[in-house]
């Protein structure tokens, strides 16, 4: 049973669908150019090479854009995904993910953290995720992989950095216990669809080989209890 | 009386507050806002005991261990003292209870209401009350006639009510006090007293004043006024004894006065200015406490008041207590003399609105809270330290006691205080570094500017320097031990330089880092001369400034030779370096009522040291101060106010200052601000870090640099027309740099300036077509006036489409006066280029821009003069063909048979780097091997005389490559000059000689083609004949005249001719052209199969004839034109 990612990462809807689960089932994905999503789909038979690599999430995540302060002079350079800068040393330019990092390893930026990486912002979305019940909004979507990403390369430049990490990793943690929860009554309660907003793709990565595997795997159990049963049928769940 | 004032300390949040004394005079008790009573042990007693009575009290009294208080739940509670036990509630009232206050044996309680209402309630049984109706607004205050006879009440429709308590009804009324609606809205609180005792006297204070109303006949008797106090009393206080009467009010001064001598026998000052509202004696009498309006408590201790003999006090008194208060106003090394001094500077004209405002701390308050505050901030944020602001008290002080006018005179005829109410000087503001956070900060930014940080840290572990660079290209990070103390720096591209001032054992110092050096010693130091102190520096290219206290201005090569020295006209504030100049901003004078005087010198330390402008006042705004000086990237001088307003030089414009953006604009928060770090005129951008309620970033956590825009503070921005007209002249303003930067010897982006250029033109065309919708014909003739040629005749398109004939036809007589103009100012231009510096834009430029569409227009033009033509509007046509023809001597025609001949030439022509076909400043492009030709074609077009338009153009942009703003080759341009003129002169009177002479040389292939392309260019108008027959003659007359004083001086003749004259001219010069078609033909016909040479010869005389005759159609119609004007 595949999970239908509309690509605005705002929901997750996962289908519980009788007869041939891999026809009925559609990704929609509406992140561009992303040769594994595709490729993944079509060999979903394969439960190897059926996922996305979180790796490939986090690529992702590094066309996001962010604030760096760089510390040489460069004129517009013209990129096939639109022009960047001019850079002017002492004064913020919007640049990727990737170029950020890249230039911060060489020692040519400051990394300015976004304005959602700061130690009040995220207390109050943790106290919000635990609070509701259902999925809040999250500041980005890749906060997960932007901490990371930005901790990991540039924590000399992000005030409060450890406690940054541990709050992000708390929103995480609550997150992926509401997924699991969710799923959990998905199946106990054998619901043939259920509805998941503000999901992130990251989230949605994490959960879906196990819970793709666990459906045909029941899938396949239950249509062995009932030997007659056509495949075509609906199943009684 | 010498009193002690104990510093104030923190009691409530802010807000009103009230305060008194238990019965022992142990405790001090309070209340505020916040709705706690608060009582101390004594004023210094970090653990005060609360009792929360509500959410905010306004009043309380305590008598006998009980405390009453009236609390916003519209009650009047009692609780118990010491212990703060609830002991119920004494009345209710419809709305809050205003003021509380006991009788004198402490058995009744009077409370006034905001419901109108007095209520006198027993304390034992709160069933007994009376009431007292008759006032017809809010109760300000109530009072107990120590007899138990009487009830005062003082209410906010201006009455104060004397009660006959057991009656019930009014003993007297006196309508003295100012009407309000509210109690939030009075001027004053106005807390009656009654004489204690007997109570012979009631108290009243009535505005600045207290009025002392005997008891029985309601007399007025007397009036104690003090003349310091000029602002409304809030409340007023009996001693003990009933000898002393104390009163604070708004301003926060405290008066105590004898009321038999009626003398003020005490006078201080709350420490930072701010409002007393409550007041109590100590039961012994030696001490006053008072709250204020923003919640602190304070003391006054030592009131001597029991030991004092009225009699001797009276005559002793007023003799002593003068010098004291002198001793006082100009000796006394403590803050509150700035406090008065500030508070002092406020007119009585002002008072009125200076109670209501009172407290509220934001500087936006008019009036006294804006003055008071202002000082507050002042040392507080604005590295504007107490020290100098008494620094400058002291200064008046010592002028006054040397006699001038504010004190002296009035000394020894009054034996009071005497009182001056004039407009009161400003405390100078001190010299600052812009860029730099106040010095008494820890950790702060001594300097950010366009190159990088100089952070200054000091504190217990450390005191060091760190250096950083935005372009790490420049040079890496440093970290430098600050053992010298330095608290001022600068840093540029090529050093960093650093200064402390004195100390007892060590001069001030001055260090460089010279990091750019490229020897191995970089570093040098100089120390000052004993008792000077730098007062600000700053850096510049190849130099280092320093301005001192002894008010002199030192100048440095950056390698550390000593170069000038000038004394500056007064004590510095600022300075900033860019490039070869120099800016200098110093108080000119004594700045009054909160402005500051200030003056501004800018000078330029290049080859040609010069004043550019000669200490002129600098505007800013308001009771503001400056905040920020410096450069834009591009060299125009800018600074910033406190007000943030940021002004930019406009050189066009005779160096005034032209605001170009209010930071406050874009603030969020009252008390926000931006604190600025450069300015960008291309693109245009005020980089600056937004800073949440203050004036500077801290250094961590590092603040990130945002961009604001500019905005010229035109009338009616949002109207599409306002919008426009802010664009057009902020462009036109950040435009100006450019005719700067290439007069003073920089490379300038071309493109980026055409851009602008268009940009303007593209406005004015925008605001033309919206005026013409809007049927504004003379607003389009006037936007007209501002266009260059080419958007004139885009203009002029516009009009005739639209079927606006008579606008058309002004139009073009305005295009027609541009090209005139053009004409003209080519000549100048051409000559005297190298003395012209800050020329307006709209000359320079404009010619630039016609150049380089040249070809573009002439096809429009000629369009359009076909097409108008057709439509057989004679007086058009002509106007138009005398442009074209002045304009475009030869235009390509597509209908000329002769076009292809035309070919060749031009190829040949391309030799010439000073060929102007397509735009004059790209032919400046050849390098260095091209010298020799150029200087050739240069001599030979000056030969010529003033026939080029191209040799001016190019003379001021010679070649060079386009980078950054780099000092050009400067020896290279003048020799070009001067081998230009010099040649010139000397061949003047042959030059037409000369020109064929070179001719006829034809192994040099270039020499014919400057000839012919000068020729080529326009044909000889009549002034230039008259010019060649007349030279000699105005050579003869004034022999010594330069090449550039010859034309203008044969301008002038020309222009002294009559009409006719110049008309013959012009026909003569018309004449010749025809000739020269003439010419052609003959040659035409004789001239195939010759010399090669030969040919190329003749193909260029060729040219210029057909590009003469293909004119010659409409030169009468010139003619006409021209007699016409």
């Amino acid at each position: 049973m595949p999970i239908v990612h509309n690509g605005a990462v705002t929901s997750c809807v996962f289908f519980a669908v009788s007869g041939n689960s891999y026809s009925a089932g559609t990704f929609i994905s509406s992140t561009v150019g992303v040769p594994a999503l595709t490729h993944s789909f079509c060999k979903q038979n394969n439960p190897a090479v059926q996922t996305m690599d979180p790796s490939e999430v986090e690529f992702l995540a590094e066309k996001e854009m962010v604030k760096i302060i760089p510390n040489f002079s460069l004129d517009k350079i013209y990129l096939i995904g639109g022009d960047l800068g001019p850079f002017n040393p002492g004064l913020p330019v919007d640049v990727p993910v990737w170029l950020a990092l890249n230039l911060k390893q060489r020692q040519k930026c400051r990394i300015v953290p976004p304005e959602w990486m700061d130690v009040e912002k995220l207390e109050e979305i943790r106290e919000l995720e635990r609070k509701e019940d259902a999925f809040t909004p999250v500041p980005s979507p890749y906060y997960m992989e932007l901490t990371k990403l930005l901790l990991n390369h540039a924590s000399d430049n992000i005030p409060k950095a450890d406690e940054i990490r541990t709050l992000v990793k708390d929103i995480w943690d609550t997150r992926i216990a509401k997924l699991r929860l969710s799923a959990d009554s998905f199946i106990s309660q054998q619901e043939a669809h259920a509805k998941l907003d503000n999901l992130t793709l990251m989230e949605i990565n994490t959960t879906r080989t196990f819970l793709l595997d666990s459906l045909n795997c029941m899938y396949k159990l239950r249509s062995n209890l009932q030997p007659g049963s056509n495949k075509g049928k609906a199943l009684d769940y | 009386m010498p009193c002690e004032r104990m510093p104030m300390r923190y009691g409530h949040s802010e807000g009103h507050t009230d305060v008194c004394f238990d019965d022992s005079g142990k405790f001090i008790v309070s209340c505020g806002s916040d709705g706690d009573v608060r009582i101390w042990e004594s004023l210094d007693d970090d653990d005060s005991k609360s009792i929360c009575v509500g959410e905010k009290a306004y009043s309380l009294a305590l008598k006998n261990g009980k405390l009453v208080t009236a609390a916003s739940n519209n009650t009047v509670q009692i609780h118990t003292f010491p212990d703060g036990d609830p002991d119920g509630i004494l009345t209710r009232f419809t709305t809050n209870p205003t003021h509380v206050t006991f009788n004198s044996i402490g058995s009744r309680v009077a409370a006034g209401s905001s419901d109108f209402m007095v209520k006198v309630v027993e304390v034992s049984d709160s069933s007994q009350q009376k009431v007292f109706r008759g006032h017809d607004a809010p109760v300000l205050s109530v009072t107990f006639d120590p007899k138990d006879e009487f009830l005062a009440s003082a209410s906010c429709d201006g009455s104060v009510v004397v009660w006959n308590i057991e009656e019930q009804t009014q003993a007297t009324s006196w309508p003295v006090l100012q009407k309000t609606n509210d109690v939030s809205n009075a001027k004053s609180l106005c807390r009656l007293a009654w004489q204690p005792g007997a109570g012979k006297l009631l108290a009243v204070p009535v505005d600045s004043k207290v009025h002392l109303y005997e008891r029985g006949s309601w007399d007025h008797v007397s009036t104690l006024s003090d003349d310091l106090v000029t602002q409304p009393i809030n409340a007023v206080a009996w001693s003990p004894s009933g000898q002393f009467l104390a009163a604070g009010g708004v301003g926060g001064f405290l008066t105590v006065w004898d009321v038999d001598s009626k003398l003020c026998v005490e006078r201080q000052k709350q420490e930072k200015g701010y409002t007393v509202c409550g007041l109590a004696w100590h039961p012994s009498g030696n001490q006053i406490v008072y709250s204020d309006t923003q919640g602190s408590l304070g003391l006054l201790d030592g009131l001597s008041t029991s030991s004092s003999h009225p009699s001797t006090k009276a005559t002793k008194a007023p003799a002593s207590k003068v010098a004291k208060d002198y001793d006082d106003l100009f000796d006394d090394d403590d803050d509150r003399l700035m406090d008065e001094g500030l508070s002092d500077t406020n007119s009585p004209a002002k008072n009125p609105v200076a109670g209501d405002e009172d407290g509220d701390d934001d500087d936006v308050v008019p009036a006294t809270g804006r003055v008071r505050n202002r000082g507050a901030f002042l040392d507080d944020e604005n590295s504007l330290d107490t020290g100098s602001l008494k620094l400058g008290l002291d200064k008046y002080g010592d002028d006054d006691d040397a006699g001038s006018a504010i004190v002296a005179p009035a000394a020894p005829a009054v034996p009071l205080r005497p009182v001056y109410e004039g407009p009161m000087p400003t405390p100078p503001q001190k010299a600052f570094q812009s860029g730099s956070t106040p010095a008494h900060l820890t950790h702060r930014f001594m300097m950010w500017n366009s190159v990088g940080i100089v952070r200054g840290y000091n504190d217990e572990q450390d005191n060091a320097i760190d250096v950083e660079f935005h372009d790490s290209a420049v040079h890496h990070a440093m970290h430098l031990t600050n053992s010298l103390g330095h608290s001022m720096a600068d840093v540029s591209q090529e050093a960093v330089l650093l200064a402390c001032p004195s100390t007892d054992e060590l001069a001030s110092k001055l260090q460089c880092l010279h990091f750019s050096s490229w020897d191995t010693n970089k570093e040098w130091m100089v120390d000052l001369p004993k008792g000077e102190d730098v007062k600000a520096l700053c850096l510049g290219q190849g130099w280092a400034a320093a301005a001192t206290s002894a008010m002199m201005l030192r100048l440095f090569s950056i390698g550390g030779i000593q170069r000038e020295i000038f004394s500056l006209p007064g004590p510095v504030v600022c300075m900033a370096g860019h490039g070869e100049q120099l800016l200098i901003v110093y108080h000119r004078a004594t700045g009054f009522d909160g402005d500051q005087a200030l003056g501004v010198q800018l000078l330029q330390l290049a080859q040609r040291k010069r004043q550019v402008i000669h200490g002129e006042p600098l505007p800013l705004s308001r009771k503001s101060y400056l905040s920020w000086l410096g450069f834009t990237a591009e060299g125009t001088p800018c600074y910033i106010d406190s007000e943030g307003v940021v002004r930019m030089l406009n050189r066009s414009l005779g160096n005034t200052w032209t605001p170009v953006c209010n930071t406050r604009e874009s603030c969020k928060g009252k008390s926000d601000h931006y604190w600025v770090v450069g300015v960008h005129e291309n693109p245009e951008q005020l980089r600056c870090i937004p800073c949440k309620g203050s004036r500077y970033p801290p250094t961590l956590p590092r603040p990130a640099v945002a961009i604001l825009p500019f905005k010229l503070p035109l009338c009616q921005t949002t109207t599409e027309k306002g919008q426009m007209e802010e664009q057009f002249w902020r462009s036109v303003l950040f435009q100006n740099h450019y005719s700067f930067l290439s007069s003073s010897g920089y490379e300038v982006d071309d493109q980026a300036q055409s851009q602008a250029e268009k940009k303007q033109q593209e406005l004015l065309m925008k605001m033309f077509a919206l005026s013409c919708k809007l049927e504004r014909e003379f607003r389009c003739v006037e936007l007209a006036e501002l266009m260059t040629q080419n958007a004139v005749t885009l203009a002029i398109r516009y009009a005739s489409r639209s079927r606006r004939m008579a606008l058309a036809q002004r139009l073009s007589e305005i295009a027609l006066e541009k090209a005139n103009q053009m004409n003209e100012e080519e000549f100048v231009e051409q000559e005297d280029s190298s003395i012209r510096r800050t020329s307006g834009y709209s000359q320079a430029e404009a010619t630039g821009y016609h150049y380089n569409n040249r070809h573009h227009q002439e096809e429009e033009e000629e369009q359009r003069e076909e097409l108008e033509e057709e439509e057989g509007r004679d007086m058009e046509t002509e106007d138009a063909a005398e442009n074209r023809k002045r304009l475009n001597p030869f235009a390509k025609r597509g209908s000329s048979p002769e076009k292809p001949a035309l070919k060749p030439i031009s190829k040949e022509g391309r030799v010439n780097p000073f060929k102007v076909l397509g735009s004059g400043r790209s032919s400046a492009s050849p390098g260095q091997p091209r010298v020799t030709n150029v200087l050739d074609s240069m001599t030979s077009v000056k030969k010529l005389a003033p026939l080029s338009g191209s040799a001016g153009k190019t003379n001021k942009s010679p070649p060079l490559k386009p980078l950054a703003p780099r000092p050009k080759a400067k020896t290279q341009s003048t020799l070009m000059q001067m081998t230009g003129s010099k040649t010139a002169n000397k061949k003047a009177p042959q030059n037409v000689e000369s020109a064929e002479d070179k001719m006829k040389q034809p192994e040099v292939p270039p020499t014919p083609s400057p000839v012919d392309n000068a020729e080529n260019k326009r044909p000889k108008t009549g002034f230039q004949l008259w010019l060649e027959e007349n030279r000699k003659s105005i050579v003869a007359d004034q022999p010594d005249l330069e090449e550039t004083d010859i034309i203008k001086e044969a301008m002038g003749r020309f222009r002294i001719l009559s009409a006719e004259e110049r008309l013959s001219w012009t026909e003569r010069a018309k004449g010749q052209t025809v000739d020269a078609a003439d010419l052609k033909k003959r040659k035409r016909a004789e001239g195939e199969g010759g010399a090669e040479n030969e040919n190329a010869h003749v193909e260029a005389d060729e040219s210029v004839a057909k590009k003469k005759k293909s004119l010659d159609p409409s030169s009468k119609l010139s003619a006409f034109a021209f007699n016409k004007n």
